[in-house]
């Protein structure tokens, strides 16, 4: 909220607090709750939707609960003017015990299931608190709901949680217009031998509702009873991990290397769940008791079943992702894990702050070059990993180890790279990985496959210092490295891939200047005096700076000794003011590395127009890099020196812009370069001059004026110097040696972290692709909420993060998930109807699958030709084709007048659970009280 | 103090050159306002520690060069801030209509999407106003920001606008908090939770 609103709310706040005892206070927030959701008055209409809660604290003195309202979502827009109850209908909940629709459902909140509720409140005891089970606290609790529900007429019944929270126990209440309903649970944990069937649960209900009216309204009956199967040894899962030996053997393609596996390797279903289901039975028509009963499972009208996926099962993406993980945990460094050293001859970091503080303060100092010799290194490198095969065997076999590196770096394509990178998605962005055509993508996938088939954390460690010679091989050689988005890092993407973005600037800029040289050098040969056109030829780093207007000096100058300037030209002879070849326009001839004019300006001291010069880029930088300058910046404190010597570690670009400038405007002043530069500075106004006429008089402004202040100073500074005679602002050449002494630096586990983004980026897009086949909506569901918690984990607002305990989790996901795949629709719906229920096709496939497995628990031989009607159904046989269910639910409800004969009919309902070990009763009676 | 500070964060200033970004933050961190505060060159940096609401937080700071030449290296400093104050010259419309490119800019080079955003229309002091009130908010409206009118010489409007951002940032938890105590996505429907039945389960 804005200022502007605060005014209202604090005063909105504050009424609340006068309220006297914390009972009363306790009630009056329940009642605030109950407004601030809507539920007071009667509500809501029949809907078939999702079920929704909305929740939050509400403290009893010092005791915290939660109120949560579970509701089914409206699908038709809310009916305003129900607010008023009517007061003749009876409030929603009681229709609701009474209503048919709503019975067993599959997966439900335990009041929906015992209550046939569609909309309630619970309170109950917060997280860590204790619960609530003295008799006194339970009423005190329950005379709060009930005086909130009268205050705000409300008509949603309202629970609160009471006993230990896995006894399931609630009491509740909910109020109508002279009803009311009272909620009551019971629960055993054996069940009773004189309740363990229908007709003994019959006699607890009508005892209960203590009916006087005779004859009593038959009671209508509802049954269904639960049946497990387990036993799936004799069916052995058809689906084998593909062989990867034959995948590669046959075709050493790349092509295999960009896919990740998916599928199960074992069963994914642990259990099978057989309901069988009395819809409507009425008391008498069924006997159930202690010596007899009716209910035979074959014979039940409705059958539905249901799956239960194994806990843990093995799947195939998982298991890649698993052992990838592993190695993003793996401590070993790459010496370890290979054997001898191999990365000795890389020197020793030399990437620390101090030594980015010594370069940014002295901007223009000299830089010295890395006299290394990179042939040479990549020789020994090689050697050494020559020699250490003959040793033992070579980790990574070299037809695995090519195919590999081919598909990583396609050289045939490498003309079509930097322009074709554009990601159709941006999943690469929300999960900071990067472009599923990258590089580093493919490297991801190519280490995750190598990981886990060819020879784990070693073959790694072996096509990691293969990929990094690579790359030594591509910048010495000036081939820009395949499949990465042109210009300067995208930091919107993974490190690794920032690096790699790098090194192919530094290569970018490596094969400008050595292009030029190249020119310069035929040039030379052909001992040429050229002027201007021919510069046209030469390839610079800028585009930009092929524009280039001015006038070419001599050729002769150029030297290819020195590394140092900015387009690697230095230019001994001539400084600031170079002998042209004609020397007839003076101040034209001067002029070096223009880029266009701006804007029909003129200079202020003469009639020359103002050129924006070529300018040197600003260097590219990865995150660490800047992260680096920023902390070095950041350490240069607050005070004014501290500000003074941050803007002069980056004038560093302003001075090279200001040199540009003079370069390129000879004979300009600082108020040119700021009328360029910063417009804003440059004041312009209308003056009558002494003969009456309108000037327009332009003056720096005043903060440009300050004396010594740095702009000044830099001008002053500045010397006359074209940016491609000026030192180099990006040293690519040591640039690309740190790019390249970091990533040999790093342990085959530091390459799987690096990895870890594009890995989980490579499951995400597997698990779609293989999602766009099946089209299963709960698994789209799913996925959308996999990227947005990998992309909250992959995008750590410290770089400290605990990446083990990350990568865990996106491990778990995937093992998760890939198994959703296999259990196809059983997953979608929670619960299938089974046609022509015992009786029909399906319903006798699984009604075997029973029997052979009661079979297989008795050790009884299997009998294979059971037809149809072989066997009778049921008990006949010696050995029961079903288990004893699992479950029992009987649900009871009639409509009788309580307390009274002369009350009103109201529903009354009891639902009865009897498992293996518990028996649990939810009652819930409703009684007039227009008189009582 | 170090001990009660909950949590750091990092702001930036962002706006055309000359709209008083430095002022602003010379106000806010110093409280005093010097006429002839030079042009910043590249980034500057500074720090304060503000209470809001009994919590402690340690803003840094960084203010930005405005000049278009600037911005090739400025952005990168963008990474990684909760919050953002965009400034704009009351008296100058042209540092207005400019704001939906600095808007661009932090799309395309911020870190996080969710950072909050305040706008601020500075140097009301001054008389010769192009821009209104209500123009700002219509505009803050529309980018969902915080907005207020302020003036760095005459102090109106600056200790409120941090305030309010950096109260808005510790209401938005994500911004600040790092969550990275595994919360692993829950799959199964199942709710295992012992019983509870917080969530919604089957009979077995």
């Amino acid at each position: 909220p804005g200022c502007l609103f605060q005014q209202e709310s604090e005063v909105f706040e504050i009424t609340d607090f006068t309220t006297a005892s914390e009972w009363e206070r306790f009630v009056s927030r329940v009642e605030e709750v109950l407004n601030d959701w809507k539920l007071t008055g009667n509500s809501g209409s029949y809907t078939s939707g999702t079920w929704c809660e909305k929740s939050q604290d509400i403290n009893f003195a010092d005791f915290k609960f939660y109120i949560t309202h579970h509701f089914l979502k409206d699908e038709c827009e809310q009916d305003e003017g129900t607010d008023t109850p009517k007061e003749d209908v009876l409030p929603l909940a009681m229709q609701d015990l009474l209503c048919m629709n709503n019975d067993f459902p599959p997966r439900a909140h335990c009041l929906v299931r015992w209550y046939g509720l569609r909309e309630f409140v619970v309170i109950s005891p917060g997280t860590n608190c204790e619960a609530i089970i003295s008799e006194s606290k339970c009423n005190l609790l329950l005379s709060s709901v009930s005086i909130s529900l009268a205050n705000c007429g409300s008509q949603v019944p309202m629970f609160v949680q009471i006993q230990q929270k896995w006894r399931r126990m609630y009491a509740g209440e909910c109020q109508g217009s002279g009803v009311r309903t009272d909620f009551e649970i019971v629960q055993l944990r054996k069940v009773p031998s004189q309740y363990n069937h229908l007709s003994g649960l019959l006699d607890i209900f009508k005892s209960k509702i203590g009916c006087t009216l005779f004859p009593l309204p038959p009671v209508n009956i509802a049954i269904r009873f639960t049946y497990i199967l387990q036993d799936w040894q004799q069916y052995s899962w058809p689906q084998q991990p593909p062989d990867f030996d034959t995948l590669l053997g046959g075709e050493v393609g790349g092509v295999e290397f960009g896919k990740l596996p998916f599928g199960a390797c074992e069963e994914p279903i642990s259990e099978l769940h057989l309901a069988t289901t009395w819809p409507y039975l009425t008391e008498g028509i069924v006997v159930d008791n202690d010596v007899y009963s009716d209910l035979d499972p074959l014979q039940a009208p409705h059958w539905s079943v249901r799956v239960k996926t194994a806990e843990n099962p093995q799947c195939l993406l998982g298991e890649f992702l698993m052992e990838f993980f592993k190695l993003c945990c793996k401590k070993e460094s790459t010496e370890e894990v290979l054997g001898r050293g191999l990365s000795e001859e890389e020197g020793k970091e030399n990437s620390d702050i101090s030594s980015a503080l010594s370069k940014l303060t002295e901007p223009t100092a000299t830089v010295p070059i890395t006299k290394l010799s990179v042939s040479n290194m990549v020789h020994t490198a090689r050697k050494h990993i020559r020699r250490h095969r003959r040793i033992d065997e070579s980790p990574l076999n070299t037809d695995v180890l090519n195919s590999v590196l081919l598909y990583l770096f396609p050289d045939a394509a490498v003309e079509k790279s930097s322009e074709n990178i554009k990601s159709k998605t941006n999943l690469f962005l929300q999960l900071k990985s990067a472009p599923s055509d990258s590089l580093t993508y493919r490297l991801a996938l190519c280490v995750c496959l190598v990981n886990y088939n060819y020879g784990g954390p070693r073959a790694v460690a072996h096509l990691w210092q293969e990929f990094v010679l690579e790359l030594r091989y591509r910048l010495e050689n000036n081939y820009l490295i395949y499949g990465l988005a042109g210009g300067p890092p995208d930091l919107r993407c993974c490190l690794l891939h920032q690096k790699l973005q790098m090194l192919n600037c530094c290569i970018e800029r490596k094969r400008a200047r050595d292009e030029v040289r190249k020119t310069l050098d035929s040039n030379k040969d052909r001992e040429l005096k050229v002027s201007g056109g021919s510069q046209n030829s030469r390839q610079a780093p800028e585009s930009a700076a092929s524009t280039t207007t001015s006038q070419g000096k001599s050729w002769d100058s150029w030297s290819d000794s020195e590394d140092e300037f900015f387009e690697c030209l230095s230019d001994q002879g001539e400084i600031e003011a170079p002998q042209t070849d004609g020397g007839k326009d003076v101040s034209k001839s001067k002029a070096e590395g223009r880029l266009h004019p701006y804007n029909n300006m003129t200079l202020l001291n003469s009639t020359e127009p103002l050129y924006v010069p070529v300018t040197q880029e600003p260097a590219p930088m990865t995150e660490d890099l800047l992260e680096e300058q920023s902390e070095v910046l950041a350490k240069l404190g607050t005070s004014a020196e501290g500000t003074h010597l941050r803007a002069r570690m980056q004038s560093a670009c302003l001075l090279s812009d200001m040199e540009s400038f003079k370069a390129a405007n000879p004979g300009c002043v600082l108020e040119d370069f700021v009328r360029w530069y910063s417009p804003r500075d440059y004041v312009e106004e209308e003056v009558v001059d002494e003969k009456g006429n309108t000037v327009v008089k332009g003056e720096l402004s005043p903060r440009m004026k300050i004396p010594g202040n740095m702009w000044v100073e830099a001008w002053e500074t500045a010397r006359v110097t074209p940016a491609r005679r000026q030192r180099r602002l990006f040293d690519d050449t040591k640039e690309a040696e740190k790019v390249l002494h970091y990533l040999a630096m790093q342990k085959p586990a530091d390459v799987a972290c690096h990895l870890l983004p594009c890995m989980i980026h490579a499951a995400i897009l597997k698990l779609k692709e293989e999602e766009s086949v099946e089209d299963i909506p709960s698994v789209k569901k799913n996925i959308q909420q996999t990227i947005s918690q990998a992309s909250k984990l992959l995008h750590p607002p410290n770089r400290d993060y605990k990446k083990l305990e990350v990568s865990d989790n996106c491990a778990q996901i995937f093992t998760g998930k890939s198994l959703m795949w296999f259990v196809s629709s059983l997953l979608e719906e929670p619960e299938v109807a089974v046609i022509g229920a015992g009786q029909g096709p399906a319903g006798s496939i699984i009604h075997r699958l029973f029997i052979n497995s009661q079979r297989a628990a008795l050790l009884a031989p299997m009998d294979e030709d059971l037809g149809p009607d072989r066997k009778l159904p049921g008990r006949s046989s010696k050995v029961a084709d079903f288990p004893p269910p699992a479950g029992r639910e009987i649900l009871l409800r009639t409509c009788v007048p309580r307390p009274a004969p002369y009350s009103k009919a109201l529903p009354q309902r009891l639902f009865c659970v009897m498992m293996r070990d518990e028996f649990r009763l939810a009652g819930a009676f409703s009684t007039d009280t227009s008189f009582f | 103090m170090e001990d009660d500070i909950l949590t750091t964060l990092k702001i930036l200033i962002i706006g055309e050159s000359g709209v008083g970004k430095s002022s602003l933050l010379l106000r806010f961190t110093d409280d005093t306002f010097d006429p002839e505060q030079s042009a910043t060159i590249g980034v500057d940096f500074k720090v304060k520690t503000i209470s809001v609401d009994g919590n402690k937080a340690k803003l840094a700071i960084w203010d930005t060069a405005g000049q278009e030449r600037f911005r090739t290296l400025t952005p990168s400093y963008y990474r990684g801030a909760q919050g953002v104050i965009l400034v704009y010259d009351v008296t100058r419309r042209e540092t207005f209509t400019k704001l939906d490119n600095w808007l661009n800019e932090l799309e395309t080079y911020c870190t996080r999407n969710d950072l909050v955003k305040m706008l601020v229309g500075n140097k009301i002091d001054k008389e010769n106003h192009e821009l209104d009130r209500a123009e700002g908010l219509k505009f803050a409206r529309k980018h969902s920001m915080l907005f207020i009118e302020a003036s760095a010489k005459t102090r109106d409007g600056v200790q409120c606008a941090f305030e309010e951002l950096v109260e808005k940032i510790i209401q938005t938890p994500g911004l600040w908090q790092s969550e990275n105590h595994g919360r692993a996505v829950q799959l199964t429907d199942e709710d295992a939770g012992g019983g509870t039945c917080g969530g919604y389960c089957s009979l077995v």
